[in-house]
């Protein structure tokens, strides 16, 4: 009987994987399809494959710059924020001081904020402080989210490091901040390595902030995409192509950092 | 001697010199803006037209928002309803996966991460994804729902106004189902094991143990699922505007896509501003109610352990 | 009388420029003079300065010549790069081809960013606001010429036409563009701000090869009781739409751009056009006048409209031009109006068409309104911002010469040059005809300030009535009423909408 139930359990949870994987496959297959079978009548399962989308977009189109520009915004942004995000992060975790836990919610706020409220006054003040156009003006950007991630997912992995740990180290003759950078740094790396993770690929997504505030020469792939939308028809296998690229990335970290994914998609109120 | 003693001036400092700069770089770039913003609210400020160069107009913007704009009250309910059902039908269904991977599935690492492909995608290319598979004349889904039966070939679903919000719903369920099942699977793997052996002691069925123990316990966790989930379809923009613009007519213009077109297209930032006020106001509730929800006791108490 | 040296010389190296573009030999004195009075000036006064001045010149000199170059002009911005933005069309990648010429003439180097329509001029609108100066021109549809105009965002080119360093003589925009074109797509209030990059319309397209099939001929003759051939009406419009319908084959008589998007607008006013309506009662789109939006004959075209939708795909009210051309290219539709810079992609091109060589094409069917057309130009014009304004004009000015024209427009670009049109190359591409005589009859629209704001109105009341939330007379009633308050005491309601 329990094992008639966990067959059927098993059938039901590779259906509704099956279901949610199908529109992935299918972008997956259609960058390998010629224009005809893209848009044939029929659904087109078996074909032989073209191999001239990836090219045709990379190279003659000259959207392989645009791989390079995603990374080092999601890069950068990412290092930014876990260098001022982490030190913050300690402050919240050990430190007892009036307003904090106001502060603290204000962190939460700053990454709900709806992108497209904040975006236009952003361009303005990025175009008197002269950076838009340039990759940090994204970097700044993709802060505002990625800080108050980081705040977040660390408080909760550094309140995870018991406290006897820092004060072993005091008595060893470490400072508070030589505690931090030596030892808590160190043991949390794990929980850091996935918080950067995080970070990157939330960034690596990002579209309104990085259509706004990037030079032609700066597009991130997102940006990209919409490009190959042309009132001479979508180029369905380029935009697959392009889809498939800026996807994969961002699968292969989801595998790596899949065991701290929970923490960080709850703001740390959950533990994987 | 003397390292230490520099030490013990740093450590004096050292938790707002730690703090300072995360607090000063998100002053500068978020909340700087946010404060133009409002102060945008108050203006007449407009991009397109001459002589509206953002001088001070009072409460004119909050007026016409309350009195005049029947557009936006019915993007506003619009919005209410799309997040309803979609925190509703992802919570339902994410929660039932969950529970079947709890009890009948051990090795479940390998369906997690499989599971977690949607969400993950870049929006932009899921509303792509999902153009594509929904065309009309060529998408695959339209076929074999008309194959089966489901639509008739006279209809297509993003065209048809009677199913187009349901479709975007569709997507939005598919894209974050995963989302609820990943958080629920993680609360129920968290929960502790001595109120379910006292409940068998006292021979409670599997349906009343599920209700007077699992239920309660996970209630904090289901609160968090639920408001974060909200939170994000409250925002919802880059699918829907890809994938209809907010048509046909007005069937899916969302609150977001409303504060788009009159910020982006009509370039009333004024008006724009007070729009894009009233989605923070909502989103900012949310969270508060969210915070008290879920962190207000944790932070109190020891955290909880996994 | 002082003598302005560098006055002089410019002066009389324009008349004499202007002389050479008469004809080869045939200019005496008198004639250049004439021609003087023709070129621009700020004021009379000025023009009779310059007239009295070259007389004297061309008395005292007997007529020196300086030829025109271009490698001379753009001598002082060598090395300079000029950068400008547009929709990411054919004739903009043909720019893109053609542009390494320029450069290495004049060692301008010139940047293109291309972007999809709506970014292209998103971008362009906070650029020109944070008067930043990014662009040295850019490429904009005309509808947004107004808000332009009027925020002091773009240049006017009286200045750069007026400058004989720059001006190349050759160029004569007043006989080298069809002057209603030029007048409509870059002129505002009567002053010049650019020249048409791209003149478009929109026309019938139809499977010619269909229409020419003596069974479907016959078949249609024994249905309808007359000979299929090209609709000219509305009704014939109908019943040839009904005639190709058949679901069962994948096969429709039209599409309908229906999505929510400019391109229901763009095609919606086709029909309102040629029903005898209009959006506003005016001579000319920089004017204001009252909303007629909601007139009975825009309500009726409204209708017929959306009557088309039964013979159009399932999936019509989520097409925009991209979809409707794929379908064509596909060849899934009969006939349909569709833009002349896609007509190359279906009809030409046989690599990404089924149905190339199989077209026919042909004016817009008529109804109250007559023969009609609409324009929809994209424009060159220069921001006020711009720190390489000369060199702009130069470019500009280079990609104006007929040369350039042809090419683009041999690569699906829509030019406004009626010399390029008598090109036979040109001559012999199907769509020549019906876009001439489109552009012939092409109406204006409003290039105000808040014209983009009316088309966002009337796209969303016409998707309401084609998605069956309103009536056609509750639509339009509610676009004419809020066009009407947001254009303020120059527009009031010609037709008052029910209550």
């Amino acid at each position: 009987m329990a094992r008639a139930w966990r067959t059927a359990a098993l059938a039901a949870v590779i259906a509704v994987l099956l279901l949610l994987l199908l529109p992935y496959l299918w972008i997956f297959l259609t960058s390998f399809k010629t224009r005809l079978d893209a848009l044939a009548d029929v659904p087109v399962w078996v074909f032989t494959p073209t191999y001239d989308h990836y090219p045709e977009v990379f190279i003659n189109k000259g959207y392989l710059p645009l791989v390079w520009n995603s990374i080092i915004v999601a890069v950068l942004s990412t290092a930014l924020s876990l260098v001022v995000g982490a030190p913050a992060a300690y402050v919240f975790a050990r430190f007892d001081f009036t307003g904090r836990e106001d502060l603290f919610f204000f962190f939460l706020t700053t990454r709900m904020a709806p992108p497209i409220s904040v975006v236009v006054p952003m361009f303005l003040l990025f175009t008197t402080l002269g950076i838009t156009d340039k990759p940090i003006a994204v970097i700044l950007a993709h802060t505002t989210f990625n800080l108050s991630l980081v705040v977040w997912m660390m408080r909760g992995f550094f309140n995870d490091i018991p406290r006897e740990i820092d004060e072993a180290a005091m008595m060893d003759g470490h400072s508070q901040l030589g505690t931090f950078l030596k030892i808590l740094i160190p043991l949390a790396a794990p929980g850091l390595a996935a918080t950067a993770v995080l970070c990157f690929i939330l960034s690596w997504n990002e579209f309104l902030y990085a259509f706004i505030l990037v030079a032609f020469e700066g597009r991130t792939l997102t940006v990209g995409i919409p490009g190959l939308i042309t009132p001479h028809g979508t180029l369905w296998g380029q935009v697959a192509a392009v889809a498939v690229v800026a996807t994969l990335p961002i699968l292969v970290f989801t595998f790596i950092v899949q065991r701290h994914l929970v923490r960080g998609l709850t703001f740390g109120a959950v533990k994987g | 001697m003397i390292k230490r003693r520099m030490g013990a001036v740093l450590d004096r400092g050292l938790a707002p010199l730690l703090l300072i700069p995360s607090v000063l770089l998100l002053l500068l770039i978020l909340v700087g803006p946010f404060l133009y913003m409002v102060w945008t609210a108050f203006t007449d400020l407009h991009y397109a037209l001459p002589g509206r160069a953002g001088s001070f107009v009072g409460f004119d913007n909050f007026r016409r928002l309350m009195r005049e704009d029947q557009i936006f009250w019915h993007s506003f309910l619009l919005t209410l309803r799309f997040v309803f059902w979609v925190v509703v039908v992802e919570f339902t269904a994410g929660f039932s996966l969950a529970l079947l991977l709890f009890h009948f599935i051990q090795r479940r690492r390998l369906f997690l991460t499989l599971l977690l492909v949607p969400m993950m995608l870049a929006p932009v290319a899921v509303g792509l994804i999902w153009k594509l598979l929904l065309q009309g004349d060529f998408g695959m889904v339209t076929y074999y729902l008309r194959w089966i039966g489901i639509i008739d070939t006279r209809t297509a679903l993003l065209s048809d106004p009677a199913l187009v919000l349901l479709t975007i719903i569709f997507i939005d369920v598919w894209q974050w189902t995963p989302f609820v099942t990943l958080i629920m699977l993680a609360g129920l793997l968290s929960l502790p094991r001595e109120p379910y052996e006292a409940a068998i002691m006292d021979g409670a069925r599997p349906l009343q143990i599920f209700r007077d123990v699992t239920l309660p316990l996970l209630r904090p966790i289901i609160a968090l699922v639920l408001l974060l989930r909200g939170i994000d379809a409250f925002k919802e923009f880059d699918k829907v505007f890809i994938l209809t613009g907010g048509g046909p007519g007005t069937a899916t213009e969302l609150l977001s896509v409303y504060t788009y077109r009159v910020n982006f297209k009509d370039w009333d930032l004024g008006y724009g501003a007070v729009c894009a006020f009233m989605v923070y106001l909502v989103v900012l509730i949310l969270c508060a109610v969210f915070y008290k929800a879920v962190f207000w006791h944790e932070s109190r108490a020891p955290a909880r352990k996994a | 009388m002082r003598i302005d040296e560098k006055r002089l010389n410019k002066t009389s190296s324009a008349a004499v420029l202007s002389a050479g573009n008469g004809g080869p030999g045939s200019n005496t004195t008198q004639e250049v003079v004439m021609k003087i009075k023709f070129l621009p000036c700020r004021s009379l006064y000025n023009g009779m300065a310059r007239a009295v001045t070259v007389m004297l010149i061309l008395a005292i000199t007997g007529g020196p010549v300086f030829a025109w170059t271009l490698e001379e002009a753009a001598q002082p911005y060598k090395g300079v790069t000029i950068r400008t933005i547009g929709e990411a069309l054919p004739p903009l990648e043909a720019m893109e081809e053609l542009k390494a010429s320029f450069e290495q003439r004049t060692g301008i180097k010139v940047v293109i960013e291309m972007y999809e329509h709506s970014e292209a001029v998103n971008k362009v609108m906070l650029d020109l606001n944070s008067k930043r100066g990014r662009y040295d021109f850019i490429l904009q549809p005309h509808r947004e010429l107004g808000r332009f105009v009027a925020n002091g965002h773009v240049e006017a080119l009286e200045k750069y036409l007026n400058d004989p360093a720059l001006r190349d003589p050759s160029f004569q925009p007043e006989n080298q563009l069809y002057q209603g074109l030029w007048k409509e797509i870059s002129w505002y209030e009567g002053k010049v701000y650019g020249f048409p990059f791209t003149a478009l319309t929109m026309y019938m397209w139809y499977r010619d090869d269909l229409l020419n099939d003596p069974e479907e001929q016959a078949g249609f003759k024994a249905k309808y009781g007359y000979e299929l051939k090209p609709a000219t009406t509305w009704q014939e419009y109908t019943d040839i739409a009904e005639w190709f319908t058949r679901p069962d084959e994948g096969f429709y008589g039209t599409a309908i751009q229906g999505k929510r998007h400019e391109a229901l607008w763009y095609e919606w006013l086709n029909f309102l056009y040629s029903f005898g309506g209009d959006m506003l009662q005016v001579e000319s789109g920089s004017e204001c006048g009252p909303v007629i939006v909601n007139s009975p004959e825009a309500i009726a075209s409204l209708e017929y409209y959306k009557s088309l939708m039964v013979y159009s795909p399932p999936d019509t009210l989520n097409y925009f031009w991209d979809d409707v051309m794929a379908l064509m290219q596909q060849g899934k539709v009969y006939q349909l109006i569709m833009w002349n810079d896609a007509t190359y992609a279906v009809a030409e091109d046989a690599e990404a068409s089924t149905v190339a060589g199989k077209m026919g094409f042909d004016l817009v069917p008529q109804g109250e309104g007559g023969k009609i057309g609409q324009v929809e130009g994209w424009t060159y014009l220069i921001p006020s911002y711009s720190k390489n304004k000369e060199a702009a004009y130069l470019f500009i000015q280079w990609m104006m010469e007929a040369q350039q024209q042809l090419d683009q427009h041999l690569n699906g670009g829509a030019t406004a040059r009626p010399d390029v049109y008598a090109h036979p190359d040109v001559q012999k591409i199907s769509y020549s005809k019906a876009s001439m005589d489109t552009n012939a009859v092409a109406l204006p629209k409003p290039t105000i300030p808040e014209s983009p704001q009316i088309t966002d109105i009337l796209v969303r009341e016409i998707s309401s009535y084609l998605s069956d939330q309103k009536n056609a007379k509750e639509a339009l009633d509610t676009a004419a009423a809020e066009i009407s308050n947001l254009l303020g005491d120059c527009a009031p309601m010609k037709y008052p909408a029910a209550q």
